[in-house]
Parts: C-alpha cells; structure tokens; sequence
C-alpha cells in the first residue's frame, strides 16, 4: 500500500486539488503570517511592560490590561486559526480526494474572518473588552466571527460528505471533529456569556469549558491532523497503528471536553465539577500516549529525516511537545501541584508551550509543505529556514523554562503566610526579564518567516527543481552508511 | 470509521456530555442562586452594588485588572490563602452573584481582591494608588491609570477629592489631580468587594468557625 | 482512476478534468516527488498501555466517588477543612488581621511610608512611650485617623480608616501583635480593653486628629478605661 510511488493518475489528481485551494488556503496563510506578526508585536509589548511598568504607559489603549487581551485573541484568532482553517481545509481536501468549488466564497469568508478579528481588537483597545479570559472581543465583533467561520466549517464538513469512496484516515477525523465542536464552542460561550451573560461563578466554569476547549477541541485536533498526515506522507511509511489512533480519537474527544474546570481549582464551584475535571485531566495520559506512541513508532529508525526535511523538523518538534505540554498539564491539575502553580507565571509558561511549542510549530510544519505545492515555488532559502527553526525553537524553550522556574518560586512566595505579596514580585522579576528576552527571539524567528512567505508568494530568489532541505543529502554521515534513497522518493518527498 | 453519521454522532454525542455536565447542570444547580437574609439584620448577603459600582465593573473589565488580580479565597484544605489574609473564609458561589461577569481571574501578579473593600476601605488611598501604584506600593509592577484622572486648575479652594500627588507625575503649578467618573466608579466598585460576612455553606477557618446562621 | 475502482459517483465536488487534458510536465515538481497519501498499518495495542488505561480509570472512579461531595451544589469542598489550633489563637488572629487590613499601608515589616503612612516599628505611639496611651492606639483602630501626626519625629498626612467593624478580639490580637512584632516589646491589649474603649467612645462619628486624641483621659482617671495590665 505505501512504500511505491503513486501512479500518474493520482499525482494529477493532487495537482488539480492543489490548484483548486490555491486561492483561499494561501489567502489564510498570508492573513495568519500577517497577524502574527502583529499578535508578537503586542506580546512583546506586554511583557516589557511586566519589566518596566512605566513603558508607555500614559495612553489609555496602550494599557496592559488592554495590550495583553488583544494580544490573546489576536494569536489565537487572528494567527492560528486563520493558518488552522487553511491547513484543515486543504489536509481534508487532499483526503477527501475533492476539488474545492466556490473559492471565492471562501476567501470571503477569509476576508470576513480578518475583519471580525480586526474589529474586535480595536474594541478591545479601545476600551471595550468583556475581561473573559479568551473571549474578550466585544459583543458587536464575535458575530463576525461567527460568520466568517460558518462558511469554513460547511466546506470541511460537505467536503468529507462527497468524499471519495475508501478508507477514512485519522487526519479526517480529527478535522470533522474540530469544523463540528468550534461553533458549538464558540455559540455556547458568546450566548452565556456575553449576550445572555449567565449569573455569578457560573460565568468561570463557562469561560474556561470554552477557553479549555478552544485548545483541546479546536486546536489539537487540527494540530494532530496535521501531525499524522505529514509524519508518515513524508517518510512514505504507514502510521503505526489504527487501533491506538481510535483510542487516541475517542479518549480526546470524551476527556478534554472536561477539563475545563482545572483552571479553578479551589474556586467557588461545588467539589464535584472540580474533582471531575481533575480526574479527566490525568484521564488525558490515555490519548496523549496512545497519539505519542503511533508517532514514534511511524518515525522509528527515521529520526535522520529531520536533518533534511524542514516539514518534519517543524512538526515532530511540535509532536513531541504535544505529549510533553499533555504530560505537564495532567499533573498541574492534581490539587497538591496546582496549590503552588496555580495563579504564578508557571501557567504562562504551560500556556505557551501548548500553544506555540505544539500548534505554532505544527502549524509552520504544514506550511512549508504545503506552499509550495500551492505556488509552485520552492522555499528560497534553506539558511532562512534553519534560523526560523532556531530562533522559534530556543525562543519557546527559553520561554517556557524562565517561566517556569519563575512560576515556581513565585508560587512558593504567594504559598508562605510568612511571606509579604511583594517578595513574590521581587523573586519573580529576573525571570520575567529573560521571559521579555525570549519574546524577541520568537519576533525574529516570526520576521524570518515573513520574509520567506512573502519571497514564495512573489517567487523570489533562485528557480529549484528540487525540495529545499536542510542539509546535504552527501554530506550526513547517515548517507555515507546507508543506501541512497531512490530519485523522486525518499527524504527528497518533502 | 467510515461512515459520515457514524463518526458525525459519535463526535456530537461525545462533546455533548461536557457540554450538559460543565455547562447546562451547574447553570441549573448555581444559576438560580439568591442572596442570603440574615435572619438577624435582615441584610443581604451579597450585598446589592450601588449605580456607580456597577458602572465601575465595565472601567475593571475595559482595562483588564483581572489579567494580573484574581477574586477567589480558596479553602484552608488546599491553600493558604486564609492564613495569608486573603479573607476569612473560602469565596463560594454565591459570593458573585452580583457581578456580570464574575471576574474570578487566573493570576496573582497583583494581589486577590476578592476583599479589597474590607481591608482597604480609603478611598483616598485608591485614588493614589490608581494614579501612582509604584509609590504609593513600593516593588509594585502595576501600570499607572492616570489616563483616569484629569488635570486642572485649582480653583477657588482645592477639590476635596482631589489626588495628592506623588512620585514623577507631578502636576503644573497652580493644577490639582481629580478623578474622573470612571475612577471614582471603579473605586466604588473595588470598595463594594466585600465578602467577609459569613455564609453557611462556606467553611471558614478563622479560629472562630463562621457562624452557621437556620437556613430559612 | 486508479485500481480498478468503479466510477465515482456525481456530485458538486467532483470537477477533475480529465487526465489527459493536463500536461504532465506542467504539473509542479513537488506534486511529482511525493508519497502516496498516508494510511494507517495496524499494530497492536501495547500491553502496557492496556494496562494502564485501566488503572488510570480505576484510579478516576475511586477518585470522583470520594471527592465530589455527593454531586451537591452547595458542598465546596470535597475533603474537610483542616480544625483549626483552637478558638480565635490570639498570635495567628493578630498576624491575620494584620495582612488583611493593616499591611497595605503600613507595609509587611511596620515601616511605614515615609511622609504617608506612619511605621508602627518602634513608634511611641504603639509602645505607649512618650505620654501615649493605651486606649489612644485602640481608639485610632476604632474610628480612623486624619490630618498631620507626629511619630518618630517625621509628620504624616495619610488617612486611616476607621476598623470598628472588626471584633473586640480582633483588635486586641493585631495590637498585641504588632506591639510585639519587628522590635517593639510592649504589654499586650485585651479584648476587654477594647470593648470598654468602644463604649467609652461609641458616639464618635469621625476619625481622630492628633490633637484630640491628646485630649482622651490618661488611665487612671474615674471614667477612662483601664487595661488591666500594669505597665
């Protein structure tokens, strides 16, 4: 089944799907490259200003409390949604077997997407967030929204409808899934919350059901899709095993749903919705392994490959911080961890590390393998793109290690009765100082990309005809023991 | 798996679990709550926000405190939040149900203010505070709001409200400091955040046990 | 197309030109170079991991089953509070209520901020030195403080609110406890103390100035309150 090359019939297939995405899936991409570097620019502000709270600091829209909101809902919806409905829309297309029809109307809704994303955010500096952590555009924007994803959604769902007779693999799933629970989310959470905002503590357990499943049932699974499509397309060899991609599919969907209440422990709800989120958060341990072993396995004898492809780097980068940022956050929510990380940067730090370290990283995994199928156009430059890995690998883990540590020893001080609120401040400053440091890395590595996205939109740079990868095939050590792959296949299938 | 209202209900009927367990029965189970009567006084507890605390929920919301100040005490089994002083007893559900939305938070870059109106009733000191938190906190990384005050001359005599000013935002001579409406509504509303007054289904583990006052 | 498939069906997505209308060589080299689309092979379910999916699930029944509080909307907390040392311990009170009033102005250590907020470390008023009395520093708890004072040989023109709506125990533990904390070692206030102080002085409606505060009776006099301690 895998292993030989396709046959010209389907490669001209793929062609023809390629060419039929072209237009909305490349115009997501530029959206969400576009906002991210917008999202980095506020992030970047907002953490400075944890370090010198005087930095600009006398105009009102320019406040923390409104640099940091928009900030959130401009990287997650602005950046990775806009580059997850792309990536989503084009994976279920590929395995779908179906041309898109109707681009422009998804484009459209693209346009629409950006300016609800757009509009929310000057609300929100301009004074009008609702302050519900993830949700905080205004109640005039989040229709747009809505709007602009309805379409998206239909697409992915009447795509898998008129697919082509065969085998449903896992990557479809997991899309239907995340186009099926995002407007259900996203629904939900702006009808309880901000237009018939529910009464008392019941606004947190909503917030963070949506807030938790915006990450768990929007996010990863489109992270997850993309992970088991480009791991073994690229390495040509099958997945591990159906069976623990089923476990992992079904144990996602009924555990992550009820995580949200661990971002409340010890808050004012009865014992039973928090303990039962305690226990579906380390319930999670079952697909989080189930997903890391079939990954592993799939790249067993191939962990080579990521000298040389630039999709797999980026991707099982973010693989492997998938289990890692799973494996932490189970363990934050057993009530004796979270009494120390609960309130402290240490949050912050896991926070990211899901959001970057894992989707961010799966996300530009995906990109640099699709682009160039959809512009027929290679990367321009293999140097670029090993300063995009580094600069956004060390980045996030500098990140997530200065805030982690911070979050620890902040915790301890918030813990200590003996202890007054500021020694907590002063403990965690340094470590907020290297956290701003590392946010300069992630703004350079994001610049790289930028530079090389828009150089394969124009075309820029030196006509390849083969992939653009990392190292030289004749230079690894690897190459000189092992066989050369046959032409047209192998570790050039990038 | 291949089969589209297979996998299409398996998908929906799973998240639907979630979406009755964590939304729809604790909306039925807390969304209906009242405030207590004390039998004794009569008063209510939560108590009802005044207009101008009410307003000043929209001045927190527009400018993002809970990004750094959290409103939950949590119980004495799991934190020290009690001992530390956060407030005398755990917050429960029906601590909040005057606010729309309940701004329980997720950091403690700043203190908790679930009692802020009990342990620092000064309104003079809020309005210093706001404008200049670094002096009047020394270490305090929070920003300055006084893009909430206005500065004008003094006229006559000088405002009873107005701010007395120290640290580098000096005003010009011959100017005061005065809050705006937003600021004194945001101050109304920190002062309203009181929730000291015991309830029965809350434990609270200040020496003495918070009364458990007949539910009527 | 490929494999002996039947012909798919027709439908809005299902536009394919057909093969020999597209020029091969036209066709993007990346397109050529893949893979075939991904499949899943079908390993086995490590034994291990079967065994530990159930042991996660017995651990999360056993778990839910004991801290849910029987599924109650008003059961907070899904394990006992832990007793406490006893009713009202007078030093843990005094600490308490000293981080939840006092420690916002006149900070953690008693320090005070300088021209603001007076310290309370070493302060005449505090250790009853210097003329000051017992039911002075009750009386500034009680009802609030406002306008210059003296202490330590700087002014302070801060405001202090006045704290009557503390209990009598609870008053007494914070001045004992700041009268014996960060150096300061003077005879500690009872609760007695200060309800007579709160009924000597219950009509008072406004905080106190320094000046009046200079004019409350010394101890000894028939109608001020005494603490029963000697000095």
């Amino acid at each position: 089944m895998n292993g030989g090359m396709p046959d010209v019939e389907s490669r001209l297939e793929r062609a023809e799907i390629d060419r039929s995405l072209r237009g909305p899936v490349l115009f997501f991409f530029a959206s969400g490259v576009a906002w991210l570097l917008v999202g980095s620019v506020l992030g970047l502000l907002a953490a400075w200003k944890m370090v010198f709270p005087g930095l600009l600091d006398s105009a009102d829209w320019l406040t923390f409390g409104r640099v940091r909101p928009a900030h959130l809902d401009i990287v997650i919806y602005g950046c990775a949604s806009a580059v997850g409905m792309g990536v989503g829309i084009w994976l279920m297309a590929r395995l779908c077997r179906v041309a898109l029809r109707h681009r422009g109307l998804l484009v459209a809704s693209g346009v629409v997407w950006n300016v609800g994303v757009a509009a929310g955010t000057v609300g929100i500096l301009c004074g009008q967030s609702r302050s519900i952590e993830w949700l905080e555009f205004p109640g005039w924007a989040t229709p747009i929204l809505f709007l602009g994803y309805a379409l998206v959604g239909a697409w992915g769902v009447i795509m898998f409808r008129y697919r082509r007779p065969g085998h449903v693999y896992v990557s479809q799933w997991y899309l239907l899934a995340a186009f099926l629970w995002f407007p259900w989310l996203y629904a939900t959470a702006n009808v309880l919350l901000i237009w018939q905002p529910v009464q008392g503590s019941v606004v947190g357990a909503v917030n963070w059901w949506y807030g938790h499943n915006v990450l768990g049932l929007w996010f990863t699974p489109i992270g997850l899709a993309s992970a088991y499509y480009m791991i073994p397309k690229v390495l040509g060899r099958p997945v591990h095993s159906y069976y623990l991609a089923i476990i992992g599919f079904w144990a996602l969907a009924l555990f992550y749903s009820w995580n949200g209440m661990h971002h409340l422990i010890g808050g004012p709800f009865p014992a039973w919705m928090v303990s039962a989120s305690v226990v579906a958060s380390v319930m999670m341990f079952v697909p989080v392994i189930a997903v890391a072993i079939n990954h592993h396995l799939t790249m067993r004898g191939h962990f080579h490959y990521l000298k040389w492809s630039p999709t797999l780097r980026f991707t099982v980068f973010g693989a492997m911080t998938y289990t890692a940022v799973s494996f932490q956050g189970s363990l934050m929510a057993l009530p004796a961890v979270n009494n120390l990380t609960h309130f402290t940067d240490y949050t912050v730090g896991h926070a990211h590390l899901g959001l970057y370290g894992f989707f961010t990283m799966t996300m530009f995994g995906a990109m640099y393998y699709i682009v160039p199928r959809l512009v027929g156009w290679e990367w321009p430059s293999a140097t670029m793109i090993r300063w995009h890995f580094w600069l956004a690998a060390s980045g996030i883990a500098l990140m997530f290690a200065t805030l982690t540590l911070g979050g620890f020893v902040q915790g301890l001080e918030l813990n200590d009765p003996q202890s007054a609120f500021m020694s907590s401040l002063a403990v965690a400053a340094p470590f907020r100082f290297v956290r701003g440091l590392s946010g300069i890395l992630l703004m350079a590595a994001h610049l790289v990309f930028a530079v090389l996205f828009v150089m394969m939109l124009l075309r820029r740079g030196e006509r390849r005809e083969e992939a653009t990868l990392l190292a030289r095939v004749e230079d690894s050590a690897t190459a000189r023991t092992e066989p050369r792959p046959p032409a047209g296949g192998g570790i050039t299938a990038v | 798996m291949n089969k589209l209202p297979q996998l299409f209900f398996g998908i929906l009927a799973v998240f639907a679990t979630s979406w009755l367990g964590l939304v729809v029965y604790p909306y039925v189970q807390l969304g209906r709550l009242q405030p207590e009567r004390s039998a004794k006084t009569g008063t209510l507890t939560p108590a009802p926000l005044t207009s101008s605390a009410v307003a000043g929920e929209r001045v927190f919301a527009a400018n993002g405190c809970v990004y750094c100040h959290s409103q939950q005490v949590r119980p004495a089994w799991l934190s020290t939040d009690i001992e530390k002083g956060w407030g005398p007893r755990q917050t429960v559900a029906r601590d909040y149900l005057n606010e729309r939305p309940s701004f329980l938070g997720t950091m403690r870059t700043g203190p908790d203010l679930s009692n802020i109106g009990a342990r620092q009733p000064n309104v003079r000191w809020h309005f210093e505070h706001l404008y200049e938190p670094g002096v009047v906190s020394p270490g305090s990384i929070m920003p300055s709001f006084r893009f909430l005050f206005v500065e004008r001359p003094v006229g006559a005599t000088p405002s009873p409200d107005a701010v007395a000013v120290r640290g580098p935002h000096q005003p010009r001579s011959g100017d005061e400091i005065v809050p705006t409406q937003d600021a004194r509504d945001l101050v109304a509303y920190l002062l309203s955040l009181d929730r000291t007054q015991p309830l029965p289904e809350a434990d609270g583990t200040d020496g003495a046990k918070v009364e458990k006052e007949a539910k009527p | 197309m490929s494999e002996g498939e039947p012909e798919p069906p027709e439908g809005e997505f299902r536009d394919l030109a057909s093969p020999s209308e597209i020029d091969l060589p036209r066709v993007h080299g990346s397109i050529l170079r893949e893979h075939r689309e991904p499949a899943e092979g079908l390993g086995r379910v490590p034994l291990w991991f079967a065994l530990l999916m159930l042991g996660l699930t017995l651990w999360g029944a056993l778990y839910l089953a004991n801290r849910s509080g029987g599924f109650r909307a008003d059961v907070f907390n899904p394990v006992a509070a832990p007793t406490p040392e006893g009713p009202g311990d007078p030093a843990t009170l005094g600490q308490r209520v000293f981080l939840r009033n006092c420690m916002l102005c006149h900070q953690f250590d008693g320090r005070g901020v300088p021209g603001q907020y007076p310290p309370l470390a070493g302060s005449e008023w505090v250790l009853g030195e210097d003329g000051h009395t017992d039911q002075q520093i009750a009386a500034i708890v009680l009802h609030g403080a406002e306008g210059p004072f003296n202490v330590k040989g700087d002014v302070f023109s801060g405001a202090m609110a006045p704290w009557k709506a503390l209990r009598d125990d609870e008053i007494a533990a914070v001045l004992t406890y700041v009268r014996s904390s960060w150096g300061n070692a003077a005879p500690p206030i009872t609760a007695e103390f200060v309800a007579r102080v709160r009924e000597a002085t219950k009509d008072r409606a406004e905080p106190w100035s320094e000046g009046e505060l200079g004019d409350l009776p010394a101890p000894g006099a028939a109608n001020a309150p005494a603490n029963p301690v000697e000095h």
